[in-house]
């Protein structure tokens, strides 16, 4: 037997134990709370030792509607996921299975497959807690029962400009149970738990392998190029004039670039991240895109700065507008004023 | 000056090929004019002449020389055989107007695809920008990949085609 099969062992033999004998066993020893690193130790490195299915509700708020998402949700070792959409109705029988390599979506309205790239990443080579903690203010918030399972509550604070999370880590597996996400003035804006989650130790592999239905239609987006690494590089890539500085709002340093596509649809995506979070910067010009019109009306800059459009996705938030014959667009997990921040920086730029 | 216009039209008199007003202008002509009366006579005279003749075969070597001619021509450059072809189209009017017409389509169809591309791309550019940025997002380790899929899934649909429903937004 090896270290990861004796690891395993151990877990699932606290897995199986029966709940109220674990509370006894609380009321008669209470164990000491772990530190943040050991628990962000357990939380990173579970997707590489345990399987689970579970159902799962999200709840996001976006602009003044909220809106609940109930998904049945299986993960395997190491990085494939199955989800199957319950409620609302709008996406009741979707199914997305990601096998690693690429993720399959059957939509039965449509009775259509769509098949693009793998989005479980991560679960191989986990980001060590370290860095993390450099990066983020964790705190511990205490224990917390979630569905029957002790959890410890982690708070992580990126600093300025960064949405706070609240995360329920099951304490025994790793696996996060519950997650709250604050904006900057401490509004929840995103919530999701596990209403019932099983653990295993190696769910069927069938379960992750995806299976056209008969007649289905397949279409294939893999919306990306490659991946560059710097500007220059970027800019080349997009044979058009893009903005592209090394750094945006000295804080947000750039990352990665690529050009997005889909049918005769092009954008220049730069990508930066202040370490936590990312924020996409696409470009497109203006004679081959007319400027979207969603969203709510926003002024960019001063009051004589373009006029825009911004729209909140609950999760992410995205800022609009057009200047120097270019549509410009900025994505991120931020608060608005954080957008706005780098619309006006980006426009005033020569 | 009517003299003159007359004189042109006695061959095509001689020959019958004239209009009946314009015959009878020819013929009252005729009476007071003896100089036109003559050269109608010589006209005619020839006619007959040349209607006498026998019919001959052209020599062989004129043919001979008529293919050299030929062979040569075929030989030359394409592109000027190319011109001749273009002028030669150009000459005939319906060729002309349907060149036209090709022109005007080479031109025109670029610039309605660029201006439908240009509209189609308003529709579905926040769909590409959410779903790329979802798909970067996914390095988070803190992320929940089933929003991820939600948010890469809705996208998908949009940009298969699906109709949203009135209001709904990205």
């Amino acid at each position: 037997m090896t270290g990861t099969h004796v690891i395993i062992a151990a877990l699932v033999l606290g897995l199986t134990m029966p709940a109220p004998a674990a509370v006894r066993f609380e009321a008669r020893a209470p164990r000491p709370a772990p530190d943040a690193a050991s628990i962000l130790k357990t939380m990173l490195a579970a997707p590489a030792l345990i399987d689970y299915e579970g159902t799962k509700v999200i709840s996001t708020v976006r602009g003044t509607r909220a809106e609940t998402v109930t998904i049945l949700e299986a993960y395997k070792r190491l990085g494939r996921l199955r989800l199957e959409f319950l409620s609302p109705e709008s996406v009741s029988g979707r199914l997305i299975v990601d096998d690693g390599v690429d993720t399959w979506q059957y939509e039965p309205s449509m009775h259509l497959v769509i098949r693009g790239p793998s989005f479980v990443q991560g679960a191989g080579s986990p980001e060590p807690a370290e860095d993390i903690l450099r990066r983020y203010t964790v705190s511990l918030l205490g224990r917390e029962a979630v569905i029957g399972r002790d959890t410890v509550v982690l708070a992580l604070a990126p600093g300025a400009g960064g949405s706070n999370r609240h995360l329920w880590v099951d304490q025994a597996t790793g696996v996060v149970l519950r997650t709250e996400e604050r904006d900057a003035g401490g509004e929840i804006v995103y919530v999701s738990y596990f209403s019932r989650i099983s653990y295993s130790l190696n769910l069927p592999t069938a379960l992750f392998t995806f299976r056209r239905p008969a007649g289905a239609k397949v279409l294939s987006f893999h919306v990306s190029g490659g991946r560059v690494t710097t500007a220059d590089e970027l800019r080349r890539q997009a044979g058009t004039p893009i903005v592209a500085p090394p750094r945006l709002l000295n804080r947000y340093v750039f990352r990665d670039g690529r050009v997005a596509r889909h049918g005769a649809f092009a954008a220049a995506a730069a990508t930066y991240s202040d370490g936590v979070g990312v924020v996409t910067i696409f470009q497109t010009p203006a004679s081959r895109m007319a400027f979207p019109n969603v969203g709510r009306e926003t002024v960019v800059g001063s009051m004589r700065g373009p006029l825009g459009r911004f729209l909140d996705l609950g999760y992410f938030r995205v800022v609009l507008w057009q200047s120097r014959a270019t549509n410009f667009a900025v994505l991120g997990n931020v608060p608005q004023t954080v957008l706005m921040a780098i619309a006006a920086e980006l426009t005033g730029m020569k | 000056m009517i003299h003159a216009r007359l004189q042109r039209q006695l061959s095509a008199y001689a020959d019958g090929e004239l209009s009946p007003d314009e015959r009878r202008e020819v013929e009252a002509h005729l009476v007071t004019c003896i100089e036109c009366r003559e050269e109608l006579a010589g006209l005619r005279q020839v006619k007959h002449l040349i209607g006498r003749l026998p019919e001959r075969e052209a020599p062989q070597e004129v043919w001979q020389g008529l293919r050299r001619r030929i062979a040569q021509e075929e030989g030359r450059p394409v592109a000027s055989g190319m011109l001749e072809t273009i002028r030669a189209a150009f000459r005939r009017p319906a060729y002309a107007v349907a060149a036209a017409m090709l022109v005007l389509i080479l031109v025109a169809v670029p610039l309605v695809k660029g201006r439908i591309d240009r509209l189609q791309a308003a529709d579905i550019g926040v769909d590409v920008y959410v779903r790329e940025h979802a798909l970067v997002s996914s390095a988070d380790p803190f992320v929940d990949r089933a929003y991820i899929g939600l948010l890469v899934g809705d996208a998908n649909l949009a940009l298969a085609g699906a109709r949203r429903a009135p209001g709904e937004e990205p």
